[in-house]
This record gives C-alpha cells, sequence and structure tokens, in this order.
C-alpha cells in the first residue's frame, strides 16, 4: 500500500505457498512465473500439460495399488459376506473419482479462477475508496494452520496405519503411500475454496463494520451534542446550518491521525490489528490536517465559544454526503455475492463429490469397524478401520473437511444477510427523512441479493444440511448393522444345518426337519450370501 | 420460582456466583463451578477404572442392564461435558451483558410506558396465570419423582455409597435440564419485553383508529411536496413554520385538537422534552409532533430501536445457549429412542424378574419423560418470542394501513415504519432460536424429530431380543 498505483494488496500475495504447494502436486495448472512476478493466475499451457501428466501417473499408481492390494481381496472374497464386499466394491474408486473430480474442474476452470481473484481485487479497491479496508494478513495464517493440519492428519493416518496394519516385509507394501494421494489432493483444492470462502466473509463482515461504525459515531455525535447544549436549539441550529457546507470539519482529528498512523505502520508490515477493518480518512479531509488537533472533550469544557469548525463529525447526519457511501457499498455487497455465487460455481462438482465421499466414507468407516469388532473381515483398501484410534482420526479428518465447509458457507450467507440489518441501523439512528428513502430503497435491493451457497444445487450448504445428514448417516448406519446381523446369523444357521444335515445324511433320519430348512437354505443362499459349496 | 432455580444452578456449579456483579472475587465465584466437574470426573472415571460402586459390576447385572445401563452413562457423560465446558468458556460476561442491556431496554421501555400513559395501568401486571404456576409445579415433582426414584433404588443397591453412582446416572441429566431452564428463563425474559413493545404499539394503533376522522382537513399534498422538496433540515424548519404561517385554517384545526388533550399534554411534554433535543437536530418533528395532537406515536422510533435492541439481545441469548441446546437434544432423543425400546421388548415380557434391569429400564423411562417436558418447554417459547417479535411487524403494518394523521402529515413517519418492517424481513432472514443452525427451535422441530425417532423405532424394535433374554434366564 506505500505505492500509490496499487491501493490495496491483492488477495492472492496470501496465496504464495499454497499455490507452490498446488502446482507442485498438480492441483492447479495456471503459471508459476506470473503468479510469482505479478501475483495474478494465467492460464498456462505447460502447466496443463503438467498436471494432465501427473494425473496420469496417480491413476496408474492407483490402479496398481488397488490390484495389488486387491489379491488379499479376491481370496477373502468367500469369507467375508456380501454385503461388506459390495460396499468395498463401491468404494473402491471414490477416493479417485473425488481426485479426478478436482483435477478436471481445476483444469476447466483454470482461466475463470484468475478472473475471480481480480474481481475481489477490484472490491477491495471499491471498498478501500469507502474507508472500509480489509486486513488481508490473517489468510496467511489460516493457509499455514490448514496446510500443518492436513500434513499432520495425512502423515498420521498413512504412518500408523502402514506401520501397524500393512505388511511391510514386502516391497509392494509401499505403493500404501499412493492410498493417501486423493485425499490429499483434495484438500489442497478445498483449502482454495476454504479460504477464499473466508475472504469473501470477511469481506462481508467489514461492510457490516463499517455501517455499525458510522452508527457508533453518529451516536457518539448525538452525545456530544447534548452535551454541548442541552437547552438551547439556536446554537444547534446554528450548528445544523454550517454543516450543510461541507468540507469544513469533517472528523475527530485525533481519531483520523491514529488511523492513519495505523494504516501507515500496521499495513506495511502486513501485520496490523488482524481481522479489523479500518476507517481510513477520506480524501477531502485531508487539506484539514495541517490545523490544530483538539479532541471534542476539551471543546466541550470550552463550549462558550461555539467552534463550530471543530464539530464532532458524523457522516450520518449529511444525507446527500452518506446516500453515495451507502449505495457504493450495497453495490459492492452485490458484488461479492456475485463472486461468491461464481465461486460456488467453481467449486460445484468437487464440492459435490467431496459431500458424496464423506458421507458414504464416514458410514462406511463405521460400518467396518464394527465388523471388525466382529471379527469379520473387511476389505484391504479400508484396513485402517481395524484399529478404533485410527478410525476416529480419520473421521475427524474427513469430517472435519466437510463440516468446516459448509460451516463456513452458513456463516458467509449469514454475514451478508446481516448487511441489511446494519444499514436499517444506520436509518434509524439519523433518523432523516431523506436517508431513511435511501435505506428503503436499498434495503430492497438487498433483501434480493442473497448468497446461498449450495453444492450444484442439490442441496444447501447450510447447517440444517448437516442435521440431515448426520441423521442420514445414524439410519444408515443401523439398518447396515442390521442386516449384517441378521447374515452373521444366517450363516450360522447354515454352518449348524451342514453340519447336522452331514450327520443326518450318514445316520439317514431326520428327513422333514430336512425339507424344511432346506428351503431357507436356499432362499438364504440365493439373496445372501455367495455360495459356500 | 426463577431465583430457586438460580440457586440450584449456583449450587451444583452451573452460573458463578454474584453473577450479575462484575467486580468480584473470582476463586469464590468459580469455586463451585470447578469443584462439581472435578468431583463428577472423579465418580466417573473412578468406576470405569475401579470397576466398583457401578451397576455394571454387579453379579446381579445382566448382559441388557449392563449395556443399557453405560449407554446411559456414557451419554451422560457426553452432556455434562459439553455443557460444563460451555459454561465455564461462557463464564460471567453474559450474565452482566445482558443484565445491562435489558437495563437500557427497560429504561426506555419505561419512558414510552410514560408517554404512552399506560404505566397506570401496571399495577396489576405482574399477576402470572394459573398454568404458569401449574406449570412449574409441573416441573419442579417431575423433576423430585425422577432423583427421589434413582436416589432411593440406587441407595438399596449400594448403600452409603449411593451417591458416587448417582453422580454418573441422574446427575448429567439433572445439570443439562438446568441449564436448559436458564435458557428458558431468558427467553422468557426476552419475550415478556417483545409483548410490552407489542401493547405500546397496540396503543398506538388503537389511537389511530380514534384519530381516523379530523385528518381529511389536511392538505396533505401540498405539505408533503414541499417537505420533500427540502434538503437541509434548518429550511425545512423554516417552511413549516411558513406553513404554519401561511395556512392559519390549518393552524386553527391544530389548535383545536391540541386544545381537547392539553391536560394529559402537560405531563407528557416534561418528559418527553429531553428526547425530543435530541432529535430536533437532526429533523425537526419535535415541533411538529406537538402541533399534531400526539400521545404515543413519539414513540415510535423508541419503539423500533428497542426492538432492534430486544432482537440483537436474542442473538445474544441464542448464542450462548444455543450450543447447549444441542447435545441436551441429542441426549433427550437418544434417551426417549431407548426409553421406548427397552420398555416394549425388555420390560412388557420380563418385568420382575430382575430388579436391577427394572431399575435401568424406568430410569430411562423417567429422564426421557423429564428431558422432553423440559425440550418442549424450550421449544414453546422460543416459538412465543418468535411469534411475538412477528407481531410486531404487523401491528405496524395494521397501523400503516390506517393511515392515521400523524402518518400522512408527514413522510418521516411513513418512511420510517416503512424501514422498519423491511428490517424485519432482514431480521427475519437472520436470526430465529437455533441450535448453532443445525435445528429451529421450533415446532418444527418436534416434527423432524418425531418422524425421525419413528423410523429408529421401526428399524429397533426389529432386533430379535428373544435369544438374549433366553440366554440371560429370564425367560423360558
Amino acid at each position: 500500500m506505500s505505492q500509490p498505483t496499487p491501493m490495496v494488496q491483492p488477495l492472492l500475495m496470501q496465496f504464495q505457498q499454497l499455490f507452490f504447494l498446488s502446482k507442485l502436486v498438480g492441483v492447479l495448472p495456471q503459471d508459476l512465473d506470473k503468479f510469482r512476478f505479478k501475483n495474478v493466475l494465467e492460464k498456462s499451457r505447460n502447466g496443463m500439460v503438467y498436471m494432465l501428466g501427473i494425473l496420469m501417473f496417480y491413476m496408474v499408481l492407483y490402479n496398481l495399488l488397488i490390484y495389488s492390494f486387491g489379491e488379499e481381496d479376491r481370496s477373502l472374497k468367500a469369507t467375508q459376506s456380501t454385503l461388506t464386499f459390495v460396499i468395498g466394491l463401491f468404494l473402491t474408486y471414490i477416493g479417485l473419482i473425488m481426485m479426478v473430480t478436482d483435477q478436471v474442474t481445476a483444469l476447466f476452470n483454470q482461466g475463470r479462477l484468475g478472473d475471480l481473484y481480480e474481481r475481489i481485487r477490484v472490491v477491495d479497491e471499491r471498498l478501500y475508496r469507502e474507508q472500509c479496508l480489509v486486513d488481508n494478513s490473517s489468510i496467511a495464517k489460516r493457509i499455514r494452520i490448514m496446510l500443518l493440519m492436513t500434513f499432520v492428519f495425512e502423515l498420521f493416518i498413512l504412518l500408523s496405519t502402514y506401520i501397524m496394519l500393512v505388511d511391510y516385509t514386502q516391497w509392494l507394501s509401499v505403493l500404501w503411500v499412493v492410498s493417501a494421494i486423493p485425499t490429499f489432493i483434495n484438500t489442497l483444492d478445498k483449502i482454495w475454496f476454504a479460504v477464499s470462502l473466508y475472504a469473501l466473509k470477511e469481506r462481508f463482515e467489514a461492510i457490516n463494520a463499517t455501517l455499525e461504525d458510522l452508527v457508533a459515531e453518529h451516536e457518539k455525535f448525538l452525545t456530544w451534542l447534548n452535551g454541548v447544549d442541552p437547552n438551547d436549539p439556536i446554537e444547534d441550529r446554528a450548528a445544523d446550518d454550517s454543516e450543510s457546507q461541507p468540507p469544513q470539519y469533517d472528523s475527530n482529528l485525533e481519531y483520523l491521525y491514529k488511523e492513519l498512523g495505523g494504516i501507515d505502520v500496521g499495513s506495511l508490515r502486513g501485520s496490523g490489528s488482524k481481522g479489523k477493518n479500518k476507517v481510513s480518512p477520506i480524501a477531502h479531509s485531508l487539506n484539514s490536517f495541517g490545523e490544530s488537533i483538539q479532541s471534542p472533550r476539551k471543546l466541550l469544557q470550552s463550549n462558550t465559544t461555539p467552534m463550530i469548525n471543530m464539530a464532532h463529525e458524523s457522516e450520518l447526519s449529511n444525507a446527500t454526503k452518506v446516500e453515495e457511501k451507502l449505495n457504493n457499498l450495497c453495490q459492492v455487497h452485490d458484488e461479492i455475492c456475485e463472486i461468491g455465487k461464481a465461486m460456488n460455481g467453481l467449486w460445484s462438482y468437487p464440492i459435490l463429490s467431496l459431500m458424496a465421499y464423506g458421507f458414504l466414507i464416514f458410514t462406511a468407516q463405521l460400518y467396518f469397524l464394527y465388523c471388525a469388532t466382529r471379527a469379520q473381515s473387511i476389505p484391504s483398501l479400508f484396513r485402517s478401520a481395524k484399529n478404533p484410534f485410527i478410525t476416529v482420526i480419520v473421521l475427524v479428518y474427513t469430517s472435519g473437511k466437510c463440516i468446516y465447509l459448509i460451516y463456513l458457507s452458513w456463516k458467509t450467507s449469514l454475514a451478508s444477510k446481516r448487511t441489511g440489518i446494519s444499514l436499517h441501523k444506520c436509518g434509524v439512528v439519523a433518523d432523516d427523512n431523506l436517508l431513511y428513502e435511501i435505506v428503503n430503497h436499498l434495503s430492497l435491493k438487498l433483501l434480493n441479493h442473497s448468497v446461498d451457497f449450495s453444492a450444484c444445487g442439490f442441496f444447501t450448504l447450510d447447517m440444517e444440511t448437516l442435521y440431515g445428514v448426520s441423521g442420514g448417516i445414524t439410519s444408515y448406519l443401523i439398518i447396515l448393522i442390521q442386516f449384517n446381523l441378521a447374515a452373521q446369523q444366517a450363516k450360522d444357521a447354515i454352518n449348524s444345518f451342514n453340519s447336522f444335515n452331514d450327520t443326518a445324511g450318514l445316520v439317514g433320519a431326520a428327513t422333514e426337519f430336512g425339507n424344511e430348512s432346506s428351503s431357507l437354505f436356499d432362499l438364504v443362499t440365493t439373496t445372501m450370501m455367495t455360495p459356500l459349496n | 420460582m426463577i431465583q430457586v432455580m438460580n440457586w440450584l444452578s449456583m449450587a451444583i456449579g452451573l452460573i458463578p456466583l454474584n453473577r450479575q456483579l462484575s467486580q468480584s472475587n473470582i476463586v469464590l465465584d468459580y469455586a463451585m463451578m470447578v469443584i462439581v466437574p472435578c468431583l463428577y470426573l472423579g465418580s466417573y472415571l473412578g468406576i470405569i477404572l475401579m470397576e466398583r460402586f457401578g451397576l455394571p459390576y454387579l453379579d446381579a447385572c445382566n448382559s441388557v442392564c449392563r449395556l443399557s445401563n453405560n449407554l446411559f452413562m456414557h451419554l451422560g457423560a457426553f452432556l455434562y461435558v459439553t455443557i460444563t465446558l460451555l459454561s465455564l468458556y461462557r463464564r460471567k460476561q453474559f450474565f452482566v451483558e445482558f443484565e445491562t442491556r435489558l437495563a437500557e431496554i427497560d429504561v426506555v421501555i419505561q419512558k414510552c410506558r410514560r408517554v404512552a400513559e399506560l404505566d397506570k395501568v401496571r399495577a396489576q401486571a405482574v399477576k402470572h396465570s394459573v398454568a404458569y404456576h401449574f406449570t412449574w409445579l409441573f416441573v419442579f415433582s417431575v423433576f423430585i419423582f425422577a432423583l427421589y426414584y434413582d436416589s432411593r433404588e440406587l441407595y438399596l443397591t449400594f448403600g452409603e455409597y449411593a451417591i458416587i453412582p448417582f453422580m454418573v446416572s441422574s446427575f448429567p441429566y439433572l445439570a443439562g435440564s438446568i441449564i436448559q431452564g436458564e435458557f428458558i428463563y431468558h427467553v422468557s425474559v426476552i419475550s415478556n419485553r417483545f409483548e410490552q413493545i407489542n401493547k405500546l404499539f397496540e396503543k398506538i394503533n388503537q389511537e389511530a383508529r380514534h384519530r381516523h376522522a379530523p385528518l381529511t382537513v389536511f392538505d396533505i399534498e401540498s405539505e408533503g411536496k414541499k417537505q420533500e422538496r427540502k434538503p437541509t433540515p434548518a429550511e425545512k424548519a423554516a417552511a413549516t413554520k411558513a406553513i404554519y404561517s401561511n395556512d392559519p385554517k390549518l393552524a386553527d384545526e391544530l389548535k383545536r385538537q391540541k386544545a381537547l388533550p392539553a391536560k394529559q399534554q402537560n405531563e407528557d411534554e416534561l418528559n418527553t422534552s429531553d428526547e425530543e433535543d435530541d432529535d430536533i437536530f437532526d429533523y425537526n418533528e419535535g415541533m411538529m409532533e406537538e402541533n399534531t395532537d400526539t400521545t404515543s406515536e413519539a414513540n415510535l422510533p423508541d419503539l423500533f430501536k428497542l426492538h432492534d435492541k430486544i432482537l440483537a439481545l436474542s442473538v445474544l441469548t441464542n448464542g450462548e445457549f444455543g450450543p447447549q441446546c444441542v447435545p441436551y437434544m441429542a441426549a433427550c432423543f437418544v434417551v426417549s429412542i431407548f426409553g421406548i425400546f427397552l420398555e416394549t421388548k425388555v420390560n412388557f415380557i420380563v418385568s420382575g424378574k430382575s430388579r436391577l434391569l427394572d431399575y435401568v429400564t424406568y430410569l430411562y423411562v423417567i429422564w426421557s419423560f423429564t428431558t422432553m417436558v423440559v425440550a418442549y418447554i424450550v421449544l414453546r417459547l422460543c416459538c412465543n418470542a418468535n411469534n411475538h417479535s412477528k407481531q410486531s411487524a404487523m401491528i405496524v403494518h395494521e397501523i400503516m394501513q390506517k393511515k392515521p394523521a400523524f402518518m400522512l402529515s408527514n413522510d418521516l413517519f411513513y418512511n420510517k415504519m416503512k424501514s422498519f418492517t423491511l428490517q424485519f424481513l432482514h431480521w427475519e432472514g437472520y436470526f430465529q432460536f437455533n441450535g448453532i443452525g443445525l435445528f429451529a427451535l421450533d415446532y418444527t422441530f418436534i416434527f423432524s424429530t418425531v418422524s425421525a425417532a419413528t423410523s429408529y423405532l421401526i428399524v429397533l424394535l426389529q432386533f430379535d431380543m428373544t435369544a438374549i433374554l433366553r440366554n440371560e434366564g429370564l425367560m423360558t
């Protein structure tokens, strides 16, 4: 911000590490050099080729993994129940599908992603012009924390499973490392989405905070006015008159100075006060900087001289001036909503696949955990379910990803709805006819801008969906366990019947009982079981 | 009643002592909040690790009893630990802030009541209905019965050590219910404020009906236009003066109107003078209002601000208590389902065979009933508060439809009311009592849980318990 031309830091500057990592493992195809020097995401043919190559490589490796570990399954197929086997078969490729969706979507969107961040930058500039500054420095920290957590979780799951549950005497077992690739790539991609979403939420909150600041300032202004003169309306009238001449007394200057200092020092270091938006001075108040700085309290004490020049200013008392500001803020709000929609559009398929993955894996992992505690065999790709502790970590990791995205979308949506309320507060506190008209008009506009995040339109990403999904997981789990129990009982019955039948055949007795249960045996064999003999 | 509940919750360490004083001894305040959870954790871990004093470790306890008791105990632990952590996290700030904001709101409400002359009616307002007392009595008796049953059974089993198993069986549910009671109290306070505001709005509404007749005299259009034209308040003031001087007819009419309620207005002016001084700077309505026979529409801006403030207070309350609702509702749901399951599949068939088994099943039933009652009250009150806040907007719309004099004579009031209703639309989209967004706390929640419970029950009732019961020797 020290240079005059770029007024605001582009958001992408915070994404440096994430971009290098994503580029390396093939999540994004964009040009590396352009990003490094100009902080823009641009299409790149080389990147595309590199990414496609990596994608093919991953697919080959993953198939190799499935093939080599599938050996055990094939030998186990006879003994495990059909249900477990079918579930395992269904879910074998879901990780790969998720990864391919992410990468292919990234390839298709490589041009549009850059536009998105460009639009965010433009929004930032407009916000800056409305004296509402968004602090991006916390985003870099956020990215770092997320990356760290991803590494910790992935490494923990991978290593603990490898050490405890994989037979590492064979050299092919090294392939197990590949099993972590799809989730890792998916997480990287989702970090991009989550952080961008968080940035949007911050923008909304900055707008809200600006509006609330206006209200607070006006309230201060009103109390100040009362403090000066409770009983003399003429003086107020005079102040009122002079207020219609705009540029003279614009702000509480001490406050301004503090803010200016804060911006200069804080934003250069990029560390300033985190998460707080700052109200920077408006342009035409700059000319009154050289004048003496006096706090309003001093003025209050010396109120015998009506120093109207130094009055405590509130923007809200000047309807025409504030109209433009409110208008601009509303337009920016609309623009952010549009960006949100565009972003949701870009990531719609990856999010859908992630949610499907989360739901299925969560259910399957719990089911396999149940199977493992009953000493039944489970598909080898889900061997982490053999250990309850690793299962818990896997579940936390998977559900954490999904829930964080859902939570963030919900919060963003709420923050965008909050703007209308804050806007009305401005109107109420100023209590001015013209301002009411403006506010009412803008409020209708805001009612129609809404940003709701959804996965391809199938379901909205908010907490109620989470509630529904958790209910769904439980009921499916109960049903699965019921079937498993029934299958197990049927298997026991068949086993005992078989042994009984053998002995019975030798003895040559018990014919009626045999007839009766052989029909049961047929039924169970055709529906539930893989053939035993 | 509320006092009793507050003392109880302080005694078992759910809310800090001296919660409304911002400056007090920290150690004293939070002593109970630390000691009781430690006691609980001590007995919980002690039972699990030492395998003593717990029902599951008795010889008389069969597998069904052991399973259900374990579930009850761990569910209680989950409930209690989450609730206690959230209470500790909340600490005193919430109570202090709630009280200060409430005090602010009450001051303004008092002022408005004075303006609207409702404060004479006030004396009889604090009388609660029969239903209120009955509800409290009912809830108390249900709780006392639940606690009595549990402690009696445990005393018969464990003798003087009964306190240890009691801490892990009934205590967590009691604590959760009491926290919900706190939530109920805060919501009812909010709901009450909404009601008071609605009364004030209703007063304005009635007045608007009475004032309908003389307003035909006003030359609305020309006045409206003149006002629209005015860019600054000062000019506006000048223009309004001009109107009165130019239009003697109107002035006469106004005078005539003013003469009637003059006696009342004298007192009113004394009270309203300060607030109108605030306003006089921004919009010179003070003058206008005094001229056009106002009694209570002067309240409108204050009422709008109040409504906004109360909603903000609800957001705060919901933010504090909503997260605690989620584990409670979940525990209530699970306990109810298993209560029905055990009652139908076990107790109907083999009741009276094993005392411990009977005790556990009855415990489930009793606590499912108790928690359901509390949850229902929570939902009911949240729904009520929501409805009351909606009603304000409805009344304002009604006022607008009646086209009262103060609205037609002045664009400002019209815009103000429109702004209020629009703002309420925004509020409706933004806020509703909810448990961290997972579910809305109103009657729809009952519907969704009942439907979910039905489907779970259908699945659960298919479990074949006869083999297990036969193995335990309870059935032949």
